[in-house]
């Protein structure tokens, strides 16, 4: 009789909220030289998180790689979403996916030879419907189960989208609701909706593609994706990458459901903390900003949307080709101007 | 008085608890929360300052009690720069000074120099006794900058309740004053007044 696999069960912090801090990371990376090579486009110099080389004047590749523990019971799920979140830097740079290695630690004495299986599936269905081929990979014993991809994209490298290319006069747009973070903490506690966690899995497992593509058609130069830092973290890096401030209306911000009553509630996950003491330093929160607006846009996301700076005479028009293309929660969240003093403001 | 026992759960539950008992809490009425995990600990404190709620903290063993009092929210409207200086009170610290005069450990390679100085940093947070204050002057003052690979212990360290003095001569020489976002800016005068009253001074 085969017992069906709950992946959940093994882990303490899945997904994106397992990210080592980022202090820590700042701190480490800090004394990592950086190689030279007139080659290389984009590197951790701008803590962008995927590097890009020319191959030469028409092609550049964009090389990333992510990999996190379960954030859903079902394995094949699983799959899916860690593939969705490995290319999703891709995406965010403008690139096109075409070739990954699966990345995978797994427990072969706990989880039955199926579960291995389904996850590798997860991963290759995406990997299809992004287009793209996985010609090998690699797998160690361990004890928690992790799954990712180390993804190879095409770009032409006059096109490259970056965190460094937010202008002044700029509109911000998140092209996918946030609290991930928040209803995985709830669903472990039993006190999140069944229909806001199948909404969460679904949004997870939605790949960034068609936002990719229609940056494309309106020749869009800054953006990043909203993954573990958070919204506040990766729009702060992108603020400083820029040398700009950015200011967000959490007022504008789509979230997922009853996201913003179960921070109400208390359901407020580690990783939303971590991220707070990240951002905080370059942040100004307005005065009467909400705390539970607050701490949302801390939350740590999982395979999250892009957040992209749009010229200030295009965002209506990017705006509806979004929501036509399915992304039906994209919204005008902030705006972006010269530097005055603080990186972000939230209000 | 209500005892909301969280010990053996992982965040966010402690903070649900918490928010639930202050909700069904009267004003004035103090409850206690116990919790045994670190990491939850600091997110509960962090979560009750932001809130502006009075708490007090204490440790016995391995166990945190945090005693809290339900006040209205708009009785308190503090500073939130004072707020973070606020010590907690279960970190103990003595009446020795760490005094740095320069971003790196010692003499010698540079980079081994930054690296030693980056771990006697997590040491102090490890320290049964924290120093009582840690003053920075000259080449010092350059830990402090956000962009130091050492910005987040300070905070951390100045969160548990270490006063950090920046002298104000040598940030404005080096031109950081953008970049200084922790401790608070100090004269010559107070630096040595801080020093003679030292019981003792350590200088990396």
């Amino acid at each position: 009789m085969l017992m069906k696999t709950d992946l959940l069960k093994m882990v303490e912090n899945g997904g994106c909220s397992a990210k080592i801090s980022p202090f820590l990371l700042e701190e480490l990376l800090n004394y990592l030289p950086l190689p030279e090579d007139p080659n290389i486009l984009v590197n951790i110099d701008t803590r962008d998180d995927a590097g890009v080389y020319k191959v030469n004047e028409q092609l550049a590749l964009v090389f990333t790689t992510d990999f996190f523990p379960p954030v859903c019971s079902d394995p094949y799920e699983f799959g899916q979403i860690a593939a969705a979140n490995s290319i999703s830097d891709v995406y965010a740079m403008g690139g096109t996916p075409v070739i990954a290695l699966n990345i995978m630690m797994f427990p072969s004495s706990k989880l039955p030879p199926d579960a291995y299986r389904e996850i590798l599936k997860g991963g290759s269905d995406k990997a299809s419907e992004a287009g793209m081929r996985i010609i090998g990979g690699h797998t160690i014993d361990d004890l928690t189960p992790k799954y990712g991809l180390a993804v190879i994209g095409y770009i032409d490298p006059d096109k490259i989208i970056t965190n460094s290319g937010a202008k002044p006069g700029d509109y911000l747009i998140l092209t996918k609701p946030l609290g991930t973070g928040v209803i995985l903490a709830g669903q472990r506690l039993n006190i999140a909706a069944d229909s806001d966690v199948s909404e969460a899995l679904r949004l997870m497992k939605l790949l960034n593609k068609s936002g990719a593509e229609i940056m494309a058609k309106f020749n869009i130069r800054g953006a990043t994706d909203i993954t573990g830092f958070g919204l506040a973290g990766h729009a702060m890096k992108m603020a400083k990458a820029s040398s700009v401030s950015i200011t967000l209306n959490m007022n504008s911000v789509p979230f997922i459901g009853n996201t913003y009553a179960l921070i109400d509630k208390g359901c407020i996950p580690g990783a939303a903390f971590r991220n707070l003491d990240f951002a905080e330093s370059d942040t100004e929160f307005a005065a009467d900003l909400d705390y539970n607006l607050k701490m949302a846009a801390c939350d740590a996301q999982t395979s999250g949307g892009l957040l992209i700076s749009v010229p200030g005479n295009k965002e209506k028009k990017l705006m509806d080709e979004l929501k036509n293309s399915g992304l039906t929660s994209s919204a005008v969240i902030g705006t972006v101007s010269d530097f005055n003093g603080k990186s972000l403001f939230l209000t | 008085m209500r005892i909301v026992d969280t010990k053996g759960q992982q965040c966010p539950a402690p903070i649900i608890a918490t928010k639930k008992a202050l909700k069904e809490s009267k004003k004035g009425e103090t409850f206690l929360v116990l919790t045994d995990n670190k990491s939850s600990l600091d997110n509960l404190i962090r979560f009750l300052k932001d809130n502006k709620t009075e708490f007090s903290a204490e440790k016995e063993g391995d166990i945190w009690t945090l005693r809290i009092t339900k006040k209205t929210a708009e009785v308190q409207h503090s500073e939130p720069e004072k707020y973070c200086n606020t010590d907690i009170p279960h970190f103990k610290r003595g009446n020795f000074i760490v005094v740095f005069s320069s971003d790196k450990m010692g003499e010698g390679d540079e980079q081994l120099g930054r690296l030693l100085m980056i771990n006697f940093l997590k040491a102090i947070k490890e320290l049964e006794i924290l120093p009582k204050k840690m003053i920075f002057y000259n080449n010092g003052v350059k830990l402090g900058s956000t962009n130091s690979p050492v910005y987040g212990h300070l905070k951390e360290i100045e969160k548990m309740g270490v006063g950090l003095l920046f002298c104000e001569t040598c940030v404005k020489y080096y031109s950081l004053e953008e970049n200084i976002k922790s401790g608070s800016l100090s004269n010559m005068f107070e630096i040595a007044q801080v020093m003679a009253s030292a019981e003792h001074i350590i200088k990396p």
